[in-house]
């Protein structure tokens, strides 16, 4: 009994006597980048079929005798649906500047591509303002048109055979480029210099596909708009973004911290896109796209949107191919 | 041990004890004992009821209010700076005042909350006051950067617009989530801590009393003295110190209980309500800023509108107070307002009438102005839960105030009067 009180004593004594207090340390934190929302890698791409398809930017002839403008569609056609709903409805994007974009001085919805769209607006309705536009992601193009959510897409979208599996094609409206954007003293001029340096472009674009399959392996990051490209350059977290030259070109004009380097890494020549097997719209649009070239239309919308942003002198139109 | 207890002096101790004398003095010094421990434990007791309203009043009170001004404030700012860019042209003053208000409002409120708390609070892992003040300065750089871009008319300000707006649904605004709902917690808790039936109190006064009878008892029985004034009045004592600590505790406990269902219920239901209405016009901006590509903001609109409506409904059934009543009445009258002009620029923006959309949807005679009454009722009402709880708990502190030093002093009552009524019958032995 004596020796049992000794333990417990001795016991208590030392638990209460010696506890000792800790300082609580301050941690050293790390920062958190902020990204844009649904960035990152981009998933490892099944090799896009080598389909051959011929010339996928061959497309179908014009109408013959096209509609007058505004005037009566060929009855049960889809310009005759169009025109009874009373507006075209068309999938743009905001973010590319001169292209496609949200002008934040006016809130408009303006562009080369836009400028496009309305020519076909006005080839229906004789007025450019029938028409309603759905700003759409990359992603959202080819699901947008085979749901019938949209009746065309005229957002820099590449002709391409995989594509032109799922929609159907215009004939080429603008030939791109694709390049690379990259800070000035970054040290990047070619695509060898991509080397494992994390490289940006949309997810669902073809540009993408460019990036994943080039001999220099770099690391390839996915976003949703293009603009977020960009954020991504300016905060550091990619150090290159490849897309198509105009594209491009629209970012350095918006950073001038940014230049566009580097040889073609591939023609990127843009269709409008309708859903597949619509032959007489594609005839009807082709039409659209012939008078626009010829009529000078294309060249006022180069000189407005295009011609301070890109090298060089202004290009002709580009001349249309037809498979029939 | 054995020993001890077999020498002299404990021989002769026990043999004393056995004496009428020895027993009337081990008596007098249990009663003694028995009353002042009993006081004390009484009245720690009755100190920790007093401190866990205490804690109402002064902490976990305050700091769910702080938590919920912080995700108030934080949702505001976001559908805030998120409305600029839906209107040309550079953004209106009352905007960028509004944005400034909410941004200050949150990083006050954090600060509260962060000063209530321990350093270990904030370097734990996850913790969501660490993910607060870290990030809070992040998210207003970007929409800095938006707005200096927007103001040079680049779309690059548009993206970096929505950069801040996903930190703020991804990172920010669960966080501020979560502490709300730890504040709410550990209000709850005090309000568990200090409402509870004092049964420790009753227990201790109901020992003293038998002990205090049995005593009498045993005078009775070996002294042949019906009463004995001293022992009477340490029972008449002990007594009253019964009745005070009871009535003073159920009072107190009434009180809180009615903090819990006319004030801090309320008020959560309440503040649940403004956080859904802020969310839901946050995603009808968004939808109109998305110009039709994403589906996703007006689905979750769907959600928080519902959500809303079963809110308002629940916090109507609650309401206690006829001021509330009517605040209530109002918010869901504008609510089914601003679900017309809702279903308004919906139609507008689908037909693609976009201007139109937009021009309802910033109008301060149509969808602006409803939502800014629908929020401004909702706060009235949330202040004026929380005014209630603020008076429930004065009252249930006032309930309790002199407790502790009644039954201090009634103790010391108790054991003198006993020692004093037993020292009279001592003296008939000397």
């Amino acid at each position: 009994m004596k020796r049992l009180l000794c333990c417990l004593t001795t016991v208590l004594l030392l638990v209460t006597g010696c506890a000792t207090v800790s300082v609580t340390p301050i941690p050293v934190v790390s920062p958190q980048a902020p990204e844009p929302a649904k960035a990152g890698p981009a998933s490892v791409a099944s090799a896009p079929p080598a389909a051959d398809c011929g010339d996928p930017t061959a497309s179908l002839r014009p109408l013959s005798p096209m509609p007058a403008p505004g005037g009566p569609m060929p009855p049960g056609s889809t310009m005759d649906r169009i025109k009874r709903r009373g507006k075209l409805i068309v999938g743009v994007d905001q973010t590319t500047l001169n292209m496609g974009y949200r002008d934040p001085f006016t809130g408009q919805l303006s562009g080369f591509d836009i400028d496009i769209a309305r020519d076909v607006a006005q080839a229906i309705f004789g007025s450019p303002d029938a028409i309603q536009l759905l700003a759409i992601s990359s992603l959202q193009r080819v699901p947008m048109l085979q749901q019938g959510k949209v009746d065309i897409v005229v957002r820099t979208m590449t002709i391409t055979c995989d594509r032109a599996r799922q929609v159907s094609f215009s004939s080429v409206y603008y030939d791109a480029e694709q390049r690379i954007l990259a800070r000035r003293d970054a040290g990047i001029s070619t695509a060898a210099d991509l080397a494992g340096r994390p490289v940006c472009a949309t997810a669902g674009s073809t540009s993408l596909n460019v990036i994943q399959a080039l001999p220099a392996k770099p690391r390839a990051i996915a976003v949703s708009d293009w603009t977020d490209c960009l954020v991504m350059l300016q905060q550091n977290e990619v150090d290159a973004v490849s897309t198509d030259d105009v594209i491009l070109s629209g970012m350095a004009a918006q950073d001038r911290y940014t230049e566009v380097v580097g040889a073609s890494l591939g023609a990127q020549p843009y269709g409008i896109a309708m859903p597949l097997g619509d032959d007489t719209m594609v005839r009807f649009v082709n039409g659209v796209l012939e008078r626009v070239r010829a009529d000078g239309r294309w060249a006022a919308s180069y000189a407005k949107w295009l011609d301070n942003l890109l090298p060089g002198p202004a290009p002709a139109p580009p001349v249309a191919k037809y498979r029939d | 041990m054995t020993a001890i207890l077999s020498s002299r002096p404990v021989r002769e101790a026990s043999a004393l004890a056995r004496t009428t004398p020895g027993m009337l003095t081990a008596l007098a010094l249990a009663l003694v004992a028995a009353g002042l421990l009993a006081g004390m434990f009484t009245g720690l007791a009755v100190q920790r009821r007093a401190a866990a309203i205490d804690d109402l009043a002064t902490t976990s009170g305050p700091l769910t209010a702080a938590a919920q001004e912080i995700y108030r404030s934080l949702s505001d700012a976001d559908a805030t700076a998120t409305g600029a860019f839906l209107t040309g042209g550079a953004e209106p003053a009352a905007t960028r005042q509004r944005y400034f208000a909410d941004i200050a409002q949150a990083g006050n409120a954090l600060a509260i909350a962060i000063a209530a708390r321990d350093p270990a609070d904030v370097t734990a892992p996850g913790s969501s006051l660490a993910t607060l003040s870290q990030e809070l300065p992040v998210y207003t750089g970007l929409v800095e950067t938006a707005r200096a871009d927007n103001r040079q008319g680049l779309p690059l300000g548009a993206a970096y617009q929505r950069e801040a707006s996903n930190l703020m649904r991804a990172q920010l605004l669960p966080a501020a989530q979560k502490l709300y709902q730890g504040e709410t917690a550990a209000l709850s808790a005090d309000q568990d801590d200090a409402s509870g039936v004092p049964w420790v109190e009753i227990l201790l006064a109901v020992v003293v009393l038998a002990v205090l009878v049995l005593a009498q008892l045993f005078l009775r029985r070996r002294t042949n003295r019906v009463f004995n004034a001293g022992l009477l009045a340490a029972t008449a004592a002990a007594f009253v110190s019964l009745v005070w600590v009871v009535v003073a505790a159920s009072t107190a406990s009434a009180y809180v209980s009615d903090s819990r269902d006319e004030g801090s219920a309320q008020a959560d239901v309440l503040a649940q309500a403004g956080v859904a209405t802020l969310t839901a016009r946050a995603d009808e901006t968004l939808t109109l800023v998305a110009r039709g590509g994403d589906s996703s903001y007006q689905d979750d609109y769907l959600n928080q509108s519902k959500r809303l409506g079963d809110l308002l409904d629940r916090a109507r059934g609650m309401a206690t107070a006829d001021d509330v009543r009517a605040l209530i009445d109002k918010a869901k009258a504008e609510n089914a307002r601003w679900a017309q002009q809702h279903t308004a620029i919906r139609a507008a923006d689908d037909s693609g009438d976009y201007v139109q959309a937009v021009a309802i949807a910033t109008d301060p005679n149509q969808s602006a102005g409803v939502f800014d009454r629908l929020d401004r009722d909702l706060r009235g009402a949330t202040d004026d839960a929380r005014a209630s709880f603020g008076d429930e708990v004065s009252g249930a502190s006032s309930a309790l105030s002199g407790t502790l030093a009644g039954v201090t002093v009634l103790a010391v009552i108790v054991a003198a009067a006993s020692a004093a009524g037993i020292w009279r019958r001592l003296r008939d032995y000397r």
